[in-house]
């Protein structure tokens, strides 16, 4: 039986009671080939990483998870915090090392690690931080888990996500960013909070580069499968393109607003991540705003770029991007985000 | 329909479809009066505070969530960071206010607000920090709930937890403080991951021993004069995996152990909340769950025992004072509905006594 190297006997220089607490019964030891093992990493323990792994084991989403960051001590201190609660959680193995070794056989490894923005500091070169970062990230994932989905959660979300595919060389379809599946859900909680209705049936999404220039799917929007826009338009309520963008706006502020106001942002983020690890890991089929290989859809054609298309999640990741009817400004500013950043991919030199 | 001040119409100056977007049926605005709606209010929007409301968030606890801080950015902070969550969650209200008003019938009050102890500060004094905390917190929490249940989180929890009994002139059934609940998980992982075996599988009562140390400490400060007993820990014979008594399994098995031993394990697991301080600078994700453990089996009306501080007169021949301590508790909906009767050795008896009355006299120096 594997045991953690701190359990080898019951207290320093303690008891062992391993070998006679329990008659041993024979032939047990290669476990079925078709037991389901589920293993997460989770690549990096602040704030957001910790809120994910943490989000992970109360959903009881893996049998395994192992975290991974630069700092020992933090780290060590984090997985003990978790294991601590061994007595209130189903049984799940929490393993811990600044070597990424202890990611080997991983279902799914999800990277929040990331340089934080020094005051001043030009974007392009945060992110040329973050690159270098993920050069010490991305190859050793890759290499211990040769089969794994990655998904990327550190900003900026979408390029991430294609240095991640880039530095893996991974198929698409197992390389897939955090993206705007959490704005959606700040999105839903708006309406639904208006409307005293509860958010899952609240249907929006918004789509795009995750950041300021996201694009809010207008025509997406339906609460309980009916569409709000053209709801307003029968029952003759005029709207104003204003009061649209403002609430689009009051999305993107939101984020900003948490961060002004308790300093970063983490529950939230958690929770969108687990919500996408268990569409994946379970194979739920289910369409999520996520950041994916867009070339080919929309008219996107320039270079290789990420942006969060609606797309069908299941074990094999990425399984299709569903087709949906845009209007024209909406695919203009898609193509715009699009040409955006890839430009500015096309100066980290990868 | 209640709504959120931010909600009335979509978006800054935006449309309100609130109105027209439902027929709304007539005659439901008395909500039926068995309505089962269950309220928690934390107070302290700190690590422990908020791994403790995200747990019973992700638990699905409660139907309504109320946070109360100090600090009016954070806590609004932290609350948002909740709510952008509800497309992935059972719908629960949460709301956030440095008022208590936003706590009023609750059925369950969790405090994890304390002072933080300023380097070279005498505990006696952060003590007499956190008991005037309390007097701003528990007066208003039990006005605006005078049914509720208060469950006391901040340390040192005994002690804290006999201050909020006084504050709140509740009946001792309503009143607990989370003690020992997380010790003796921590004391089961120790086990069971040497044992290779679920954590849920290894029963027993732990830690009278701790409080015996802390309070010799306390003593002395208090200018008591308290004693040095020797450190023999109390209640393993409770210890059982799967049913199977460990000890007495080593007896039959005639396998030696040394008292030293035991002392060792039970010595790593009270260092571990300081050993996990010391690497990432605080606990938290471990007292998220524990509190969200015992939140259920009250809430829930579980029955279940958990070994949590209950005032702790009468059992054990504790009578000086008013003495709050750890016990292997029945907790139900009532809160507190019996104290299971673990055998102690006289000599566990006589330490479990020794601690009572050094709590006591430390208590009866906070002016209560």
């Amino acid at each position: 039986m594997q045991k953690s190297a701190s359990a080898s006997s019951l207290g320093p220089g303690g008891l062992d009671l391993s070998n006679i607490f329990f008659k041993p019964i024979q032939n047990t030891s290669p476990p079925s080939p078709t037991k389901r093992h589920t293993k997460i990493s989770v690549i990096g323990a602040g704030n957001v990483g910790m809120a994910i792994a943490q989000t992970i084991l109360t959903q009881d989403l893996a049998d395994e998870i192992a975290l991974v960051d630069a700092q020992p001590a933090k780290l060590r201190g984090e997985m003990l915090d978790l294991q601590h609660a061994a007595a209130f959680l189903p049984r799940t193995k929490i393993i811990a090392s600044t070597d990424y070794s202890v990611t080997v056989g991983s279902d799914l490894c999800i990277v929040s690690a990331g340089a934080r923005q020094i005051a001043g500091e030009s974007r392009l070169n945060l992110l040329q931080r973050n690159v270098a970062l993920f050069r010490g990230i991305i190859p050793p994932i890759a290499k211990y888990s040769p089969g794994t989905i990655l998904m990327i959660v550190s900003n900026p979300v979408d390029v991430l996500t294609y240095v991640a595919w880039k530095l893996s060389g991974f198929p698409s379809n197992r390389v897939v960013g955090s993206g705007t599946n959490l704005d959606s859900s700040r999105f839903r909680f708006l309406i639904a909070d208006h409307l005293d209705v509860n958010a899952q049936d609240v249907q929006a999404s918004i789509i795009g580069e995750h950041g300021d220039s996201s694009v809010a799917l207008w025509s997406s929007i339906s609460v309980g499968g009916v569409p709000v826009l053209s709801f307003l338009d029968k029952q003759q309520i005029p709207y104003e393109k204003e009061t649209l963008e403002g609430i689009h706006k009051a999305v993107v502020d939101s984020a900003y607003e948490v961060i002004s106001l308790k300093g970063y942002t983490s529950w939230a983020i958690g929770y969108s991540a687990a919500n996408l690890a268990r569409s994946i890991l379970r194979d739920q089929r289910k369409i999520h705003p996520v950041s994916v290989l867009a070339k080919g859809f929309y008219g996107i054609d320039d270079g290789d770029v990420f942006l969060s298309l609606p797309a069908l999640l299941g074990r094999g990741g990425v399984l299709g991007v569903t087709n949906v009817n845009l209007t024209d400004e909406e695919e203009q500013r898609l193509r715009k985000s699009a040409q955006t950043i890839s430009k500015l991919q096309s100066q980290l030199g990868l």
